[in-house]
């Protein structure tokens, strides 16, 4: 029964080969040997190699979908890593069984938008009661590196040597991007005249005008920060742009106490419904 | 958190979780079914022969067409004899990806979160880790069904792992994944720092120090100095952000029975602002450093 699988998975995949042979375009003497390869995998079925390689590309297939499910469950995708280990045990240690041993790793992948590669050091002690691992040098290339917020805390995490905290963040920080990213893109979508992205979806900022009342404009800048400990927090402020003859209206001072009345009803209704209640009470103002 | 109701409407990580091991343990459960109902098992094995079927016609077809596409391009190819070592080669290429695969599954650890797939799901192992130091590592068995469930796990029952899973398991696999990381190396972190200050300064202590399984009550007397008999502080810190290894509330006190002079004040002062700052074990360091006499085995 196991075989009808086995076989049903090893024809899919034979499937796959063939197409892809079809697709390539045959380019004269570099790419005979992927001619040939093709050739092979077509007569692999046939050949008594296909009982070999049948169980190996079936165990193949099933762990790349292990690799896929791990990538969707942690939102990271770890593309390329390698690995050198280097014996470090001189013949005094060996004596006291004691192994010392320097692992080089080579990380690189990605987590939705941000690309990463990490490079880092990892020294294995193990003495007869324990094994102790440190990682005792971490470097860290990201990108895009138009997130300024985040050079910082590179620094930091290869500072500490703290790669965990680093992947951790990184989620979170990514998290939260998509997040604000999604809600401005909401609010143009539901208020396309009031709401004004000036740098686009990925923006950091989000400006409420008024068509009818040019010159008034509140602007709401959402940074996303990385604390010392690796807490990702959001800050929301709120700047407000009017004409000086406003100004001189406004008596009881609201526009001054704008942007700390922002934060409390940040506190109080959280960011989705504060967001909304300025675009409304934008619009609203317009119909009088 | 108003995050977690938002991110419901974008189930999307967790739908392909989900969608992906239903495929998973359908497929499973199918082989199952085979062994235990031969009856069902005959009408599956005829659907699944049916689709071998199937995709033998569609691989001869396939075949052909490659066949054609193959005979366009014969005159560049100046040998196309069928070599023995290229099927060996394949084989070898084959096992290379299998390696290299395994490799990757394997440096999941190192992000912190890794897993293997089981019969019911996914058991998800969480690893821990304080200024570089590999510290311990924990699980969680989680079952795919309608709810997620988790199977069994190995925290520890005073890290708050029913708030957080009712909180973000259902909506957000990865929320709830990666905020239980935070708690566990918070409080892996302040475990280790206890256990550093016990091990490595006990000649600084007067006593054992007092300390709760969640490692973030802690209180000791202590000595600032490696000599003299007398311990003259007691300190108290208290960790209330559990996602935290630095204290948020810190109380040093002075113990002698005469009056507090003002480098006894200062020093009292300082010493509530290094517990603020620094690891437990990294104040004791920098202790032992100021006296004229540097020990060696403490600096490590």
């Amino acid at each position: 029964m196991d075989s009808q699988l086995v076989e049903a998975r090893a024809l899919e995949a034979e499937i796959t080969a063939l197409r892809r042979a079809c697709v390539e375009p045959p380019a004269p003497g570099e790419d005979t040997s992927r001619v040939r390869k093709s050739f092979r995998e077509i007569y692999q079925a046939d050949s008594e190699g296909w009982e070999l390689s049948k169980d190996l590309r079936s165990h193949l297939g099933h762990l790349e979908s292990e690799l896929q499910f791990l990538s969707t469950l942690t939102g990271i995708s770890i593309r390329h890593y390698s690995k050198k280990t280097e014996d470090l045990t001189s013949t005094e240690m060996t004596e006291k069984s004691i192994k010392k041993v320097l692992q080089r790793h080579r990380l690189s992948g990605n987590c939705h938008m941000i690309t990463f590669q990490l490079e880092f050091q990892l020294l294995e002690i193990q003495n007869e009661e324990s094994l102790s691992s440190v990682i005792t040098d971490l470097s860290i290339i990201m990108e895009p590196t138009e997130y300024s917020e985040l050079s910082e805390f590179v620094s930091r995490a290869e500072e500490r040597r703290d790669l965990f905290m680093f992947f951790r963040s990184l989620h979170f920080f990514v998290e939260w991007c998509e997040y604000r990213k999604r809600t401005f893109k909401r609010f143009k979508e539901k208020y396309p005249e009031a709401v004004h992205l000036s740098e686009g979806a990925s923006s950091s900022c989000m400006g409420i005008r008024n068509p009818s009342r040019p010159g008034f404009e509140l602007v709401i800048v959402w940074r996303i920060q990385i604390d010392e400990e690796g807490k990702v927090l959001p800050k929301l402020d709120l700047l407000t742009k009017v004409p000086l003859q406003a100004l001189e209206l406004d008596k009881n001072g609201v526009i001054e106490t704008a942007p700390l009345s922002f934060r409390t009803l940040l506190g109080v209704l959280g960011i989705e419904a504060t967001l909304e209640s300025l675009i409304k009470s934008l619009h609203t103002e317009a119909s009088n | 958190m108003e995050l977690a109701n938002t991110l419901s409407q974008d189930g999307e990580s967790r739908g392909g979780v989900l969608a992906h091991l239903e495929r998973l343990e359908t497929q499973v459960s199918r082989s199952r079914k085979k062994m235990e109902e031969p009856q069902s098992a005959q009408a599956e094995e005829s659907a699944l022969g049916t689709r071998i079927h199937e995709l033998r016609r569609l691989r001869d077809k396939l075949r052909a067409e490659v066949k054609q596409h193959q005979a366009s391009v014969k005159a560049s190819t100046t040998n196309v004899e069928p070599d023995q070592t290229l099927e060996i080669t394949e084989q070898e290429s084959l096992k290379r990806k299998r390696e290299n695969v395994k490799a990757i599954l394997q440096a999941y650890r190192f992000t912190g979160i890794s897993g293997k797939l089981t019969s019911r799901g996914v058991c998800v192992c969480i690893s821990t880790a304080f200024e570089g130091n590999l510290l311990d590592s924990y699980f969680v068995d989680l079952v795919m069904r309608k709810p997620l469930q988790i199977h069994h796990h190995s925290i520890p029952v005073f890290i708050p792992l029913e708030e957080i899973s009712a909180k973000y398991l259902q909506t957000n696999i990865q929320h709830f994944l990666f905020t239980l990381c935070e708690y566990l190396n918070a409080y892996s972190g302040r475990k280790y720092q206890a256990d550093r200050l016990q091990s490595d300064f006990e000649a600084f202590l007067a006593g054992p120090l007092q300390r709760n399984s969640l490692c973030n009550l802690l209180s000791f007397t202590y000595k600032a100095e490696p000599e003299g008999q007398f311990f003259p502080f007691c300190a108290r810190l208290l960790y209330k952000d559990l996602t935290t290894t630095l204290p948020t509330d810190v109380t040093v006190t002075y113990q002698g029975t005469d009056a507090l002079s003002t480098t006894q004040e200062e020093q009292r002062a300082a010493h509530e602002d290094l517990f603020f700052t620094k690891p437990l074990h990294q104040v004791f360091t920098s202790f032992a450093r100021k006296g004229d006499k540097l020990d060696m085995s403490l600096v490590s």
